[in-house]
């Protein structure tokens, strides 16, 4: 019971840090650039797949006791999963399309996952090669 | 304007509790991370139809920034789904893994589209 408490805690303290640390990359963006592609949430999501990958890998492989267990609810499902947006990713888009700027639309949609694969890969083998 | 960092960080925990939830609740089938994949495209449908209330004038920023931004954000996750596909192609379950991707893309962006629509409550055809 206070292990699901503390992992429900943990989450929340993770998804919330990370979700405001979307929202600042977001706004620190949007002062600068006011073109039309989603550059804020595409580094968001970008940066957060390179993280998950090197960060998982170090994690179930070293980690794989308790202490391990509470690091992944605060900082994979927690920071991570709150850092990173499935929901903008795909509202971005829909509101691209409804623009008519379809190609933007296409290439964000398309270029976010081909990115965000080849980051969290990158991650993967980075964590391999320095452990 | 002071309180809106806030209302991110409530929403954003709200949304990654809830989907830690699911992922305890919902069983993976074949590989397939369908706890993810339900945490994603209800996120993708429910941030589009915040949109269009915001359109329509029935949802105010406070409120869309609380519910979009934080819950719906925390909700849905791009780095898990990123990772879960990198994951099943390295394990070589290929066909899932491309099932996988391409239909929460699929249904995702489908869903936002919809939950626009049905929230500003314009018509299919405009």
């Amino acid at each position: 019971m206070i292990e699901v408490l503390a992992t429900i805690i943990l989450v929340f303290l993770g998804g919330g840090i990370g979700s405001s640390l979307r929202w600042g990359v977001g706004k620190a963006v949007g002062k600068r650039y006011h073109g039309s592609f989603p550059w804020g949430n595409f580094a968001v999501n970008i940066t957060g797949s390179f993280l998950i990958g090197f960060l998982a890998t170090l994690f179930l492989i070293d980690w794989d006791n308790r202490y391990g267990t509470f690091m992944i609810a605060l900082v994979i499902t927690g920071l991570l999963g709150g850092y990173t947006t499935f929901s903008s990713y795909e509202l971005d888009t829909a509101k691209l399309i409804g623009k008519k700027k379809t190609g933007i639309a296409a290439t964000y949609w398309i270029g976010s996952v081909v990115a965000g694969l080849i980051a969290a890969l990158a991650g993967i083998f980075l964590a391999g090669v320095i452990r | 304007m002071k309180h809106d960092v806030w209302l991110v960080f409530a929403g954003g925990g709200i949304g990654a509790v809830v989907r830690e939830a699911l992922m305890l609740s919902v069983q993976t089938v074949g590989g397939f991370p369908f706890s993810i994949f339900f945490a994603n495209v209800i996120a993708a449908f429910l941030i589009g139809l915040a949109t269009g209330l915001v359109t329509r004038g029935s949802l105010g920023a406070s409120g869309n920034l609380f519910f979009s931004t934080g819950v719906m954000g925390g909700m849905s996750t791009f780095s898990t789904f990123m990772h879960g596909t990198d994951q099943l192609l390295l394990e070589s379950v290929d066909f899932t893994a491309l099932i996988y991707l391409v239909i929460s893309m699929i249904v995702g962006l489908i869903l936002a589209l919809g939950g626009i629509k049905l929230g500003s409550g314009r018509k299919a055809a405009n």
